[in-house]
């Protein structure tokens, strides 16, 4: 089932839902065979009673045996509201091979729809931004929400250059009811900025997961011999000499790479480098790994 | 080295167009887009070191190819020695004859010719030949100068006579194949008497040079030598005051008249000696007899007592062989008694006892053992009794000598006994033609009519008159003489291991007027020697003779070893050669023991050529005249190797096959770089 997860070959599907599908069946059949993992119908305690709980979870056999009344509960009852931040800026749209950051982003977020939605009925939504909001889909377990986030998805294609700053406050208000909130970028950013912006949806008790998008060639770039390179946001050329990129840029990545990730864990926030040629399991176990801790 | 064109070196400025490809079109490069300049920082190859040219190696094939195009149009050049250098083929040619032994002459000259190899370059090839009784050729054309030198130093002095004509037989094809030209140098005496008659046989190739080395340094030596010994090969009576003598001539060459001793040595014991007075360079006749020898062969010489500066030549050697009168059949018909007659007194002049005729008819020879007899004569007789033949067929088989000889009666029998085939023919020139036929060929080198100097008349046989003469067809017998009209008169024919001489006229005086003249005793003496086998048994030779030992086929199954023993006392011959080899040849001086086929035994005292006792050597101006200088003195080992002259070895076409050979690799490399820019792209 693993090559169901290989981005080289979900790259070939035109179809988000199928994609979507394709990726969490073959991830779900994966963790049935694994015993650390269990969810849904499990049952997970009792509690008792209070007034305005519903019946319909009372323990009745119980209550015959003690006369007390207590509710049956159950881990896949929860219910979350889980919303992906998507960045569609410019620079998410550099591939050195398909798929491109975007189109890895757009699979992960299908997958996680997916998942969210047709396994666990929970709540999603879709916020589409780079210097702005582009795109706003409201968190909802409504019939036809998972064809609306897939044709959100659709939408988002990259523009402008990313400004955490701006949709950040319509991020607040967007979001009323606390839940996971899934911000996909390549964050070319301060990580001191990135979390100092995101760090509000913390407060607001919201379980932040930052899922950081590289091509394997950003982290590891090849030049053969002295090129112009062109910022895709900016449009700013530069000479680079090979030399450099072996040597000071990978340094200089790895720094902003362990930054990034250090900086979250302080903020109470999880982080995960995400290279566009590995597998997308490791974004779904997050959040399985999320949701099964209460959320 | 230079240039012949060295304007063609301004296409060198060319060499910048790959300078141009390789180092400044690099800067031509098409941006990359990257999600962000965030972490990258400007860097600029501005520094010498970071100016690093790409595809180094094709970089430097272009280069060179460029480089090297100019240079081959610019015609690049160096100078080779062109001559008596390594262009030039060398030839060592060491004369180790007889002649070589006066003084130090052999010594000297082969000094010499190692000083000249010494100083040979060493990628010239070189040859090393010895020149005695026969040219040997020691080693190819070689640069190996241990090979060269080791050849050199086994060269031995011989005891044979070098002939300058021989030479030139041999360097002329030499010359012919040879790619380069050739330095002949001949390290030599310079002997007068090397030089062949004709001076046009001593002219070399022109693309052979001549250099000559004179060993004896134009130094002459006086020297006596015995110039030639005149004693019986064979002696029955040593009291026979016609016959026991010796005969020596002593002989000095750039002498002053003196008195010399002559001793006769015979087995090593001297038993006579006589004291002669030489004249200045003149001969002198000195005379022992009578000879007392015992039975069987006596090495004798003749030696001069008190020698001179070249002692190797005091000694003349021979050998006598005493033996009891044999005897010879005389075949006749009955009514012929002339023959006999004729033939009993040349042989009894000739011989002097050494042989005693026994005249028997034809018709009684049915009895008789030819084996008995030294040789065999039919003088005319018709058919022979078949048992008698039959014998006589053997005898000649086994080595018996047998002369027919055909009368009158050849006419009327036209079967010849013994020889295989029919009279044909026969010429009766009183009756058909010019009254009589004379003698116009004769093979003075037959034994049976050999003459060293045979005179105008033919050696005598002009002088004679056949009237009568048998034609036989000659097939595969060696024809001695002929007659006037062609008619072969005198034949030979090998049989086994004899022979069979064919007379085609008759012994006495009815067919021919030869009993008649003094020449009969001469022929009658050499002839009865020839089929006896006396010529070859004893007396002398000369140096690099050879020696029949069996006949040219013999039947299978009945081979017989020959034996040779060597003057040193070793056997030369292995013994597949000793079962095989027909001839010898005589290369030593002394006495050699030889042992035929047929079972004879012989000693033959072998003697150096007394030509090789003249140390007179080729006048200067000869000398300058065949080493082709003709202005002033010798051209010496010196002159040659100083006169180097170069001439221009022009290298273009290498340079351009160089440049083919990196094309080739700059096509090759460059198409891999070009198939992964593609792949690239």
């Amino acid at each position: 089932m693993q090559r169901f997860l290989d981005p080289g070959v979900l790259a070939g599907i035109t179809s988000l839902d199928l994609l979507a599908k394709t990726v969490v069946d073959g991830f779900v059949a994966g963790l049935h065979r694994s015993p650390d993992f269990g969810f849904s119908q499990e049952f997970a305690e009792y509690r008792a009673y209070s007034p305005g709980d519903d019946l319909r979870h009372v323990d009745w056999n119980l209550f015959a045996r003690t006369e007390r009344c207590y509710l049956k509960r159950y881990r896949g009852e929860t219910s979350s509201q889980v919303t992906v931040l998507l960045d569609a800026s410019n620079s998410m749209q550099y591939t050195s091979g398909p798929p491109s950051k975007m189109d890895y982003a757009r699979f992960i977020a299908a997958s996680l729809f997916y998942l969210a939605i047709r396994n666990q009925r929970d709540a999603a939504g879709l916020i589409v931004f780079d210097d702005e909001v582009r795109d706003y889909i409201r968190p909802s377990t409504r019939q036809g929400q998972l064809m609306r986030l897939l044709a959100g998805l659709e939408r988002a294609e990259p523009h402008a250059r990313t400004d955490y700053g701006k949709p950040l406050r319509h991020f607040q208000a967007l979001l009323h009811r606390r839940g996971i909130v899934v911000l996909i970028s390549d964050f070319y950013e301060e990580p001191e900025a990135i979390v100092r912006i995101i760090e509000p949806l913390r407060f607001h008790g919201n379980d932040v997961v930052l899922f950081h998008i590289l091509d394997p060639q950003e982290i590891k770039p090849e030049l053969k011999g002295p090129a112009i390179l062109v910022d895709l946001e900016t449009d700013r050329e530069m000479e680079v000499i090979p030399e450099y990129t072996k040597t000071i840029y990978r340094t200089k990545m790895r720094t902003h790479i362990e930054q990034l990730r250090s900086r979250t864990r302080e903020a109470g926030m999880d982080y995960h480098l995400l290279v566009s040629d590995q597998p997308l399991d490791t974004a779904l176990r997050e959040y399985l790994s999320l949701r099964h801790a209460g959320n | 080295m230079g240039l012949l064109a060295p304007w063609f070196l301004a296409g060198l400025a060319a060499l910048g167009v790959p300078v141009f490809v390789h180092l400044l079109r690099k800067h031509v490069t098409t941006p990359r887009p990257v999600s962000s300049l965030m972490f990258f920082e400007r860097g600029i190859q501005s520094s010498t070191r970071q100016q690093r040219l790409r595809y180094l190696l094709l970089f430097a094939l272009r280069t060179a190819l460029l480089l090297l195009v100019v240079l081959a149009f610019a015609e690049p050049f160096v100078l080779r020695p062109a001559t008596g250098a390594s262009d030039h083929e060398l030839l060592i040619v060491l004369d180790d004859s007889f002649s070589m032994q006066a003084g130090t002459r052999f010594a000297d000259a082969k000094q010499q010719a190692l000083a000249l190899l010494a100083v040979k370059p060493p990628s010239q090839k070189a040859q090393v030949i010895g020149l005695g009784g026969q040219l040997e050729v020691l080693t190819q054309p070689i640069a190996d100068e241990a090979q060269l030198r080791s050849a050199l130093e086994s060269i031995r002095l011989g005891d044979g006579h070098a002939g300058f004509g021989e030479l030139r037989r041999i360097i002329r094809p030499m010359a012919e194949t040879a790619e380069r030209p050739i330095d002949l140098h001949l390290f030599s005496d310079m002997q007068r008497t090397a030089m062949p008659a004709n001076f046009a046989e001593l002219m070399l190739p022109p693309n052979a040079t001549l250099v000559l080395h004179d060993a004896a340094k134009g130094t002459v030596l006086p020297n006596w030598t015995v110039e030639r010994v005149s004693a019986p090969a064979e002696l029955a009576d040593p009291k026979d005051p016609k016959r026991s003598r010796v005969q020596a001539v002593v002989a000095g060459f750039d002498t002053p008249a003196a008195e010399k001793t002559v001793s006769l040595v015979v087995n090593g014991k001297p038993i006579a000696t006589h004291k002669v007075n030489v004249p200045a360079d003149g001969r002198a006749v000195v005379e022992f007899a009578p000879i007392d020898v015992g039975y069987g062969f006596n090495r004798c010489e003749v030696r001069i007592e008190a020698g001179d500066a070249f002692p190797a030549d005091d000694a003349s050697l021979f050998v006598i062989r005493r033996a009891d009168p044999e005897r010879v059949l005389f075949v006749h018909a009955s009514s012929d008694s002339r023959s006999a007659s004729y033939f009993s007194a040349a042989l009894a002049a000739a011989g002097a006892g050494s042989f005693l005729l026994q005249a028997v008819i034809a018709g009684q020879t049915t009895d008789l053992d030819p084996s008995k007899f030294s040789f065999v004569v039919l003088s005319d007789t018709g058919p022979l009794p078949s048992i008698f033949e039959h014998t006589l067929a053997q005898y000649v088989a086994k080595g018996g000598g047998v002369l027919i000889a055909l009368g009158t009666n050849a006419g009327r029998r036209a079967r010849i006994p013994l020889w295989g085939a029919d009279v044909k023919d026969v010429h009766d020139y009183a009756r058909i033609g010019p009254a009589a036929a004379t003698v116009s060929q004769v093979d003075f080198t037959h034994p049976a009519l050999a003459q060293e100097q045979p005179g105008h008349d033919n050696g005598g046989w002009a002088e004679t008159k056949f009237f009568y003469a048998a034609s036989v067809d000659p097939g595969q017998a060696r024809v001695a003489a002929r007659l006037s009209d062609g008619t072969p008169l005198l034949l030979d024919k090998q049989s086994g291991e004899g022979h069979v001489l064919l007379f085609t006229s008759g012994l006495e005086n009815l067919t021919n007027n030869l009993p008649l003249h003094p020449l009969f005793v001469a022929f009658i003496d050499k002839t009865a020697r020839y089929l006896s086998g006396h010529e070859r048994l004893s007396g002398s030779q000369l140096v690099d003779s050879f020696v029949q030992l069996r006949s040219a086929a013999a039947p299978a199954g009945e081979v017989a070893n020959v034996e040779v023993i060597d003057p040193d006392g070793r056997r030369p011959l292995s013994l597949s050669e000793a079962r095989k080899v027909q001839t010898f040849r005589l290369q030593r001086a002394g006495f050699y023991h030889v042992r035929f086929a047929n079972g004879q035994d012989a000693v033959i005292g072998v003697n150096p050529d007394r030509r090789e006792s003249d140390l007179q050597p080729i006048p200067q101006d000869v000398q300058q005249l065949w080493s082709g200088n003709n202005a002033g003195g010798m051209p010496t080992e010196t002159t040659v190797l100083d006169d180097v002259k170069y001439r221009r070895v022009n290298l273009w076409w290498y340079v351009m096959l160089l440049a083919l050979v990196v094309a080739l690799a700059e096509a090759t490399l460059a198409s891999r770089y070009m198939g992964t820019q593609r792949e690239e792209a």
